[in-house]
């Protein structure tokens, strides 16, 4: 429980400035960073300097820490050292603190329980306040559409008053980005007639926020395409939350995935380390029935790509991707059997619904074929059919769940002997999809001196659209700043 | 299962045309396959119908479904004809209600669910009955279904009112709890007996 925050009980407009202004650090090709446990106690200062070019370095900075930390750069030996990590967790900790879950239930993945929460809250109780992270949508009418916690219909009154801000400012001729008071910000996002609304003491910054913002809007043209715009022409005070029945789920899973998924901020996705040839061989049967009218094809492992294919001059936008499959997987009813859904892809045709073939081959593999044709469903489902026999026949499916198993790549596991290992190549730069990561990274990350003082990494690739990190590691299970 | 071309499964070895609109396109009169659409109110429980039919389940964690979903079962009728049911459960989302057409058309029967305890819900369904009448395949064979009988304490539609409305409107009638499985298997096989037969074709 962290209830160290003060309770806010200035909700409302309080023009003081942030107390803390964070660093935003953004660092392209070959940056040379220095090393900080954030403490103080600088325990090795390694340089490093990044070979390759066109790439970006995602420096995770905690606002708590001094300026140049890549946030959890540790001491050696970090996981299991008593003295030093202690105190390394209990910055990571306060960084925990920081971000929008007061309950605690958030520690781990894992914990997670999907679903609206603390539905009998309204503006008056006081856990409502000293939620940490609230988002609102609301219509120009100052009507509730969405409320991270509480029930809607009984926020209208709070809506009102968001809304009553929005066009006051509005009225001037000019629009409202960014309120902070106190330790609170808070940032409005207005999209035609719709308003979105975040309030927050997590620090993060602004840029962060209204992403987040960006992209709940985008779940919710996911689910009713930008055509729902016209329901407010046609009746300015139109009620939108029936037309939303049943998603709530949706979009806490989205919100939630803000704090730990890194394609929320990355704007990149990442893909579920294989073999060469496993993917390979998904690849080509999903290219195959991409040749055969299929706009899209994935088959994915939770929020992991294991194969995508689209049809010709068709791309994916990674956002798309991460709003696609956490409608998905947040949906329970498509694992229940084969679906086919009216979708819409925000970055792909907001106005237009396209239509998905789901299946879950497994509990966490599941294929999503997507197509413009309303009535393609049984040719889809063909579709599924042929690709579950070449993905069983060629063991596509057990290399998944073994992959799983396994998991990804661990910081510990990074070899010690700085090998210069250059001899290593990389199917990433022709490679769609990301093949021998494993010592892709191994190599780029040498020079921080492997497990000594590494505690995580992530890195983009801004030509593939595509990022990889490390798991964590104890004492980091779910870390929190993100920066660009 | 299925050890190559044993009777029942010549059908779904078929390439079903893409929109697999043909109502009971088996050419064979002893083994039917038939296209039918659940629609009706959200949370009426139509899924939990089609689970309990196709997989004897029943799932207390309500859990919406999403556009529609895709089910089969087949049953084997006492003068030894097979209907294999091709199931769309439709989502009950109001968002979802103009892209009905999309799942009933071509439908060789149709259940309209509602919930014994929710007028609201039986409003809906004579919504939906008028909406096949006008939209749906003429020769549809629609069945109105009352779902929930298991909670009768709390009824409030009474089952007279669903059978004069299934009368007048040349339904069949049936109250069902897919909880207890209590007429489950009965709704299914009334409506395969009510199937025309494709000796008389449509």
């Amino acid at each position: 429980m962290s209830s160290s925050s003060a309770p806010s009980s200035d909700n409302e407009l309080n023009p003081n400035p942030s107390p803390k202004p964070i660093e935003d650090e953004l660092s392209l090709a070959s940056v040379t960073l220095t090393e900080s446990n954030g403490n103080g106690s600088v325990n090795e200062n390694s340089e490093l300097a990044w070979g390759r070019k066109s790439s970006e370095v995602e420096v995770e900075a905690d606002g708590s820490s001094s300026a140049s930390s890549s946030g959890y750069a540790g001491e050696r030996g970090s996981s299991s050292e008593t003295s030093n990590s202690r105190i390394d967790e209990d910055e990571i900790q306060e960084v925990r603190n920081d971000d929008g879950f007061g309950d605690g239930v958030h520690y781990s993945q894992a914990a997670w329980v999907p679903g609206k929460r603390h539905v009998d809250e309204d503006d008056a109780s006081i856990s409502w306040r000293k939620r940490k992270k609230h988002f609102f949508i609301l219509s120009h009418s100052g009507k509730p559409i969405y409320s991270r916690y509480g029930d809607e219909h009984k926020l209208a009154g709070f809506s009102a008053t968001l809304q009553a801000i929005i066009s006051f400012v509005e009225n001037g001729g000019d629009r409202v980005k960014l309120v902070k008071a106190g330790k609170h910000q808070v940032i409005f996002l207005v999209k035609g007639p719709i308003y979105l609304v975040c309030i927050s003491c997590t620090e993060e910054p602004y840029e962060s926020l209204r992403g987040q913002l960006e992209l709940l809007y985008g779940q919710m043209i996911l689910i009713l395409t930008k055509s729902v715009n016209r329901c407010f022409e046609k009746n300015p005070k139109f009620d939108m939350t029936p037309l939303l029945g049943g998603t709530d789920v949706v979009f806490s899973s989205l919100i939630h995935s803000f704090s730990w998924n890194p394609a929320s901020f990355l704007h990149a996705y990442t893909c579920l380390p294989l073999a060469y040839a496993t993917r390979q061989a998904a690849g080509a049967i999903l290219q195959d029935v991409a040749d055969s009218g299929v706009l899209f094809a994935l088959l994915m492992c939770k929020y992991k790509v294991v194969s995508l294919v689209g049809a010709q001059k068709a791309s994916l936008h990674p956002d798309d991707m991460l709003l696609l499959s956490n409608f998905v997987m947040s949906s329970e009813s498509f694992r229940t059997s084969e679906s086919f859904s009216p979708i819409c892809l925000p970055r792909y045709n907001p106005m237009a619904f396209l239509y998905a073939y789901v299946h879950y081959f497994d509990v966490d593999t599941y294929l999503m074929l997507l197509t413009t044709s309303s009535d393609a469903f049984y040719h889809l489902k063909d579709c599924r059919i042929r690709i579950e026999s070449v993905l069983v026949k060629s063991n596509v499916l057990s290399e998944v769940q073994r992959s799983i198993l396994e998991g990804g790549m661990r910081v510990e596991d990074l070899p010690i002997d700085p090998l210069p290992r250059s001899s290593i190549s990389h199917h990433l730069s022709q490679q769609r999809l990301l093949t021998d990561s494993h010592e892709g990274f191994s190599e780029s990350v040498f020079g921080i001196g492997g497990p000594s003082g590494l505690w995580h990494f992530i890195y983009r690739s801004i030509y593939l659209d595509q990022y990889a990190s490390s798991e964590f590691s104890p004492p980091i299970s779910s870390p929190q700043q993100q920066k660009r | 299962m299925g050890c190559s071309g044993s009777l029942p499964d010549r059908n779904s070895g078929r390439l079903s045309g893409i929109n697999g609109s043909e109502s009971s396109g088996a050419p064979d009169a002893k083994n039917l396959r038939v296209k039918l659409v659940l629609l009706g109110d959200s949370g009426v429980g139509k899924s939990c119908i089609v689970l309990r039919f196709v997989r004897g389940q029943f799932d207390p964690t309500s859990k919406v479904t999403v556009g529609a979903s895709f089910l089969s079962q087949t049953i084997a009728l006492q003068d030894s004809t097979t209907v294999k049911f091709e199931i769309w459960d439709t989502a009950g989302q109001e968002r979802y209600a103009a892209l009905a057409p999309l799942y009933y058309r071509g439908a060789a029967v149709a259940v309209i669910v509602y919930d014994i305890t929710s007028p609201e819900s039986f409003n809906k369904a004579q919504y939906w009955v008028k909406e096949l009448q006008k939209h749906g395949s003429p020769d549809i064979v629609m069945a109105l279904v009352g779902n929930k009988a298991d909670l009768h304490e709390n009824r409030e539609v009474p089952t007279q009112d669903g059978i004069e409305y299934a009368e007048k409107n040349g339904m069949f009638f049936i109250e069902t709890s897919a909880k207890t499985a209590d007429n489950i298997n009965q709704l299914f096989e009334e409506i395969a007996k009510r199937l025309p037969r494709p000796s008389s074709t449509s």
